[in-house]
């Protein structure tokens, strides 16, 4: 998506124009990323997406107001305390917030990519902005423990399921590939119907409505995307939220992302 | 979700359109002069306008032995002819030397250009279209960007853009990035830089 956007803004006149192609997954190995206290608000708690919050606070100053889920754990406790995060290898988004967005939040945030978290998230303006946009704040005691409970995207696919589905597609199921066609020519899985994302909705005709559709892409962002374009469309569908490698005999590594 | 707002919204409300201004559908008919083939697919119409003799679309198939070639544009197919001797083919892999069409894969973009002569298409040119590749003095590392973002865009002279779509820039984005979903680019060209030598970086889930 990157190198189009580039591509049309260039065709706009614009002369310096840049990619950063690795993009987020290379970002996140060594930066925190940031999210505002809206869509803290509106992308994890009211969605219920799993999440772990931390008001990385004096506890004393968190117990006077905090957001609503938020685990105390002032940031100089954190190193002191990482066996009790959830495990890397499940990847739980980790939101981090302070007084003010501040440097007490940064390295807070500092610490967990440090420790090899790779989607740690500080919010922007930490509590000053949660209050100053009107969202409600608790006071009293704050949790203690980390509980994290990975729950699937709506429409996703467990990574296991794709896989047998891939090894062996059963007739009434179809995978759809929505990557583009160069990556496509470098590879596809066996069985797999190509269908790019953004041809998707002029291209009904070729997605079969009495099959189960499940789409993938390689990195589950463009498949997410097919999967709400046809869930609207009527289909029985799913996607994969998986980073995927495919060889050009078909052979495939999937990952969580 | 705006992100996968596409052009079936326009196309219901052009259809409406025509309905409220339609009035007695039997003259309208007769009136109304025969709708021309489109030349360039809606795929490539994001990138390509149409051009006289040229046609743009997603490459349906070659018979060598009957020299035709078939393209699809949307829900149209056309054939034309080609003469294998003075067609042109470009961007294709050099696997077949004498019947170089056959290298490409059904659907590929392709664009052809073709002479017209007694209502009959004859291409003269076949141009596939090349993978997308971004030239390395265009690409930035994560050290560079890490460096723009620690000056911040004032300071470092430089947009942003994460072309993701909204809900995953909502759970987290690099600082300082604004969000431009690939698919609303046409709509939110607003958002992008006054000045046109201005620095942009582009960014989204990686290697795609």
């Amino acid at each position: 998506m990157s190198p189009n956007s580039a591509g049309r803004a260039e065709k706009l006149g614009y002369t310096n124009v840049k990619v950063y192609h690795e993009g987020l997954p290379e970002w996140t190995k060594r930066n925190c990323t940031v999210l505002s206290s809206q869509f803290l608000k509106d992308a994890y708690i009211d969605k219920d997406i799993p999440h772990v919050l931390l008001d990385v606070r004096d506890a004393a100053s968190a117990r006077k107001g905090f957001i609503k889920g938020a685990v105390t754990m002032p940031a100089a406790s954190i190193a002191a305390n990482i066996a009790a995060f959830p495990p890397k290898d499940k990847k739980p988004p980790i939101i981090v917030y302070d007084q003010n967005g501040g440097d007490n939040a940064k390295n807070a945030a500092k610490t967990l990519v440090a420790s090899g978290y790779t989607s740690v998230t500080v919010v922007t303006g930490g509590m000053d902005a949660w209050q100053a946009a009107k969202f409600p704040v608790e006071t009293g005691n704050l949790a203690t423990a980390i509980v994290y409970v990975p729950k699937p995207r709506p429409g996703e696919i467990a990574i296991e399921d794709f896989r047998k589905i891939a090894l062996v597609t059963p007739a009434d199921t179809l995978i759809l590939d929505v990557r583009n066609r160069d990556e496509a020519n470098a590879g596809m899985i066996k069985g797999a119907t190509l269908v790019p994302d953004e041809e998707i909705l002029d291209r009904l005709a070729d997605v079969p409505k009495n099959r189960r559709i499940i789409t993938h892409c390689s990195t589950g962002v463009r498949a997410e995307m097919a999967y709400h374009k046809l869930k609207e469309k009527g289909y029985n569908v799913a996607f994969l939220n998986a980073k995927v490698d495919i060889d050009k005999d078909g052979n495939f590594k999937l990952e969580k992302p | 979700m705006p992100f996968v707002r596409s052009s079936t919204g326009l196309a219901l409300v052009l259809a409406s359109a025509i309905t409220v201004n339609a009035g007695p559908a039997v003259s309208q008919e007769k009136t109304a002069p025969p709708q021309a083939k489109p030349t360039v697919a809606k795929i490539c119409s994001n990138c390509h306008q149409p051009e006289a003799g040229s046609l743009r679309g997603n490459f349906d198939g070659v018979a060598y032995k009957t020299q035709s070639i078939q393209v699809k544009i949307d829900d149209t197919t056309e054939i034309l002819r080609f003469d294998k001797a003075a067609l042109k083919v470009q961007n294709v892999p050099a696997e077949n030397p004498d019947e170089p069409l056959r290298s490409i894969k059904k659907g590929k973009e392709v664009r052809i250009a073709y002479t017209e002569k007694d209502g009959k298409k004859t291409a003269t040119l076949v141009v596939a279209k090349p993978a997308i590749k971004i030239a390395p003095e265009k690409l930035l590392s994560t050290t560079e960007v890490e460096k723009l973002v620690a000056n911040g865009p004032e300071k470092g002279g430089y947009l942003l853009i994460d072309a993701r779509p909204a809900p995953r820039f909502m759970e987290g984005a690099i600082p300082t990035a604004i969000n431009i979903p690939f698919p609303a680019f046409e709509k939110m060209t607003d958002k992008l830089p006054k000045d046109k030598n201005a620095l942009i970086v582009y960014y989204c889930a990686g290697m795609t």
